[in-house]
């Protein structure tokens, strides 16, 4: 692999879709939770914008299997060549189609519809698993570095307990994006745990104070907690 | 019982039965022959030698001789003319008798005619002949001869000779039944090979033929069993693509619904879930209101396609074909305006009997997919004469390979521009589908960049 540098907050995700509502609902949540977007719905014009030289680095591409000009498998070698992972997204949901595309070689397969907590959480899977997880996470002033495991804010640090740590890297590394309390129960805690949904409130509550986020990290009624950030 | 075998077990019994008795016929004459021969024969001798003793006796030689002299010349002459054959009769006494026989009555009368009498009479298992004949002589003594010949021989010939046919018949018919059974088999094998063929045809093998090729009734009853089976195979080809077709649009459905359903779902998710700026909030409503709508319209489409495959009646009425173009360019007008098209209406038609609604979102359809493949600014033309309708446009036509399925239901040529444009794969399903139901045909022009005509075909 070749040394790619992605000690960058946000990572460009290209997303092949040639419907024009999915691709824009796609990058509006990718938007959203931090990343940068790059929108193509044709094949052939995928194929061009891969071959050129003066492009944006690519940490992971979304592609759509039935596209016109030139369909999602056939993409898979120009995107190998680029060393860019591949998830497919399409509303083909039988097992041959998906096996096909695995073996191609994509890194994961997504049946529309989908939920945007899932593709999210995919996501972030395979940049973790390909070595191209972002390496901070930038919310207003406060810094955090995933590889230091350190907060800072306002270039002070700000110390946290491993709990505390891993629910702010969890809401920050899908900004923008409600997390229910079960799901943050069952993400950070683990699935086992016992504990109560009380739990997430009081650790909720320590990070809001630590960090003075009481209007970043929003209590969504019925769902759960969400960070906002909006880049303006 | 299999039929070549009735059929040979009838022939074989009614053969055997004609040859059995046309032989016994022939054996019973060919016996009847023999023994006339026989008789003939041994009647012609007595008379001869009747005749000959008679001449003998005639000389009144035996005048005076005493009755020793009289027996020995007797025996004498009997014995010149085969004495063991014939019995002498002097006045109903025998006086001469060579022959290993008795006499049981020398009185008989019936020898004593001058014509000759012949009986066979039956001792045991011999069969003897007797002829009896008056001797022709002058005088007052009376000489009868009598024949006596052992015919047993003769009956034992023809006892072996019955033997022998019984045999032969019995062979022939044997060989016979043989070679019916054979020949008849082999005239209805070709039944067995009709057979074979139908019951594969009917465990599912439908391209299956029986391969007979006999003139005979046979032959023709297989080519109409094949003919039969080519028409059955035909059929059940036609209703399996038929379901295919089914399959395919309902194959086709599905995704025409999960690409509306996956945005208006995405969107209402991200609209609940995700913090947004005010303007993608927005937007978010506007797809999940457009992709709605594009599910409305999909479902009306398809409500019509539905009813028209449902119930294929429609209501024809004498329509005239001025009022409806004036109609479906009114219809039109908003749609034109939008996209700055203009559409020139002409019709030398007079009046049809026409379903009017049908017809009138016959010629909407075509109109539109005019309006959609035109460019702004584009002109569309619809023109009725004779019996075509005609709906031309100057936009971006349709590649050659795909003039044939763009009557498919969800087919699309361009699925982006078509989606664009609201477009859902329905429009020209649905005209092919009503020109159909007014025995019209719908032909389809196109090149691509100069634009495409389809015209409507009474």
């Amino acid at each position: 692999m070749k040394t790619k540098e992605f000690l960058k907050t946000t990572a460009k995700i290209l997303v092949i879709e040639d419907d024009s509502s999915i691709s824009e609902l796609i990058c509006m949540n990718l938007e959203a939770a931090g990343y940068k977007t790059v929108a193509i719905m044709d094949g052939t014009v995928a194929e061009a914008y891969l071959r050129e030289p003066e492009r944006e680095e690519i940490a992971l591409a979304l592609v759509d299997v039935m596209l016109p000009g030139k369909d999602g498998f056939s993409l898979m070698e120009d995107l190998q060549k680029e060393e860019i992972p591949v998830i497919y997204l399409t509303a083909k949901d039988d097992v041959v189609s998906k096996v096909h595309g695995l073996k191609a070689g994509a890194e994961d397969y997504i049946v529309k519809p989908f939920e945007v907590l899932e593709l999210l959480v995919r996501m972030e899977k395979v940049l973790k698993r390909t070595g191209r997880a972002r390496t901070k996470i930038q919310v207003k002033d406060v810094v955090i570095d995933l590889k230091e495991h350190s907060v800072t804010k306002g270039g002070k640090k700000v110390s946290l307990k491993p709990m505390e740590y891993e629910l702010l890297v969890t809401l920050a590394g899908s900004k923008n994006v409600a997390f229910s309390r079960e799901e943050l129960l069952n993400r950070i805690w683990g699935c086992d745990y016992m504990g109560e949904t009380r739990t997430v409130d009081v650790h909720i509550g320590q990070l809001r104070k630590k960090l003075d986020f009481h209007d970043v990290i929003r209590t969504i009624s019925k769902t759960g907690y969400r960070l906002e950030d909006l880049e303006e | 019982m299999k039929l070549w075998k009735k059929l040979s077990m009838v022939t074989v019994t009614i053969l055997s039965a004609a040859t059995l008795l046309s032989g016994a016929a022939v054996i019973y004459r060919s016996m009847e022959y023999n023994r006339s021969k026989t008789i003939e024969s041994g009647e012609g001798q007595l008379k001869s030698t009747a005749y000959a003793i008679g001449k003998d006796l005639e000389s009144g030689i035996l005048q005076g001789y005493s009755g020793v002299t009289k027996n020995s010349y007797l025996n004498f002459i009997m014995k010149k003319y085969d004495a063991s054959k014939y019995i002498l009769i002097e006045d109903n006494l025998v006086v001469c008798n060579l022959t290993p026989f008795e006499l049981a009555n020398p009185a008989d009368e019936r020898w004593a005619e001058t014509e000759i009498c012949s009986v066979i009479q039956n001792k045991g298992d011999r069969y003897i002949l007797i002829s009896g004949k008056k001797v022709p002589v002058a005088g007052n003594v009376e000489y009868k001869l009598v024949f006596v010949q052992d015919i047993s021989e003769l009956y034992g010939d023809m006892r072996k000779q019955v033997c022998y046919s019984l045999w032969f018949v019995l062979g022939a018919s044997a060989v016979s039944v043989l070679i019916i059974f054979l020949l008849t088999r082999r005239i209805l094998r070709p039944l067995r090979e009709l057979q074979k063929a139908a019951k594969e045809i009917s465990e599912g093998n439908l391209t299956r033929r029986a391969d007979v090729r006999t003139r005979d009734e046979i032959g023709t009853m297989a080519a109409a069993f094949n003919r039969m089976a080519e028409r059955i195979e035909e059929q059940v080809t036609e209703l399996s693509q038929v379901a295919e077709k089914r399959r395919q649009m309902l194959g086709s459905l599905t995704h025409e619904l999960k690409t509306p359903m996956t945005s208006i779902i995405g969107y209402s998710d991200t609209l609940l879930n995700v913090n947004l700026k005010k303007e993608q909030q927005e937007r978010a409503l506007g797809h999940i209101y457009k992709e709605c709508r594009r599910l409305e319209r999909l479902s009306s489409k398809l409500m019509s396609l539905m009813g028209l495959y449902d119930n294929e009646s429609i209501c024809p009425e004498e329509t005239s074909m001025q009022e409806l173009f004036d109609q479906v360019v009114s219809l039109e007008e908003y749609h034109l305006k939008q996209k700055k098209i203009s559409l020139i209406s002409s019709c030398a038609m007079g009046s049809r009997r026409i379903d009017r609604d049908l017809f009138e979102s016959l010629l909407v359809n075509l109109i539109d997919n005019g309006i959609k493949a035109s460019d702004e600014g584009g002109v569309i033309f619809l023109t009725g004469q004779d019996n075509v309708i005609t709906v031309r446009d100057e936009g971006c036509g349709i590649p050659a390979d795909e003039i044939k399925r763009v009557t498919e239901a969800f087919y699309m040529v361009d699925k982006a521009r078509s989606r664009k444009e609201g477009g859902c794969g329905l429009g020209l399903a649905l005209c092919s589908m009503i020109a159909e139901l007014h025995g019209a045909k719908l032909a389809i022009e196109s090149e691509v960049g100069r634009g495409t005509s389809v015209s409507v075909i009474f």
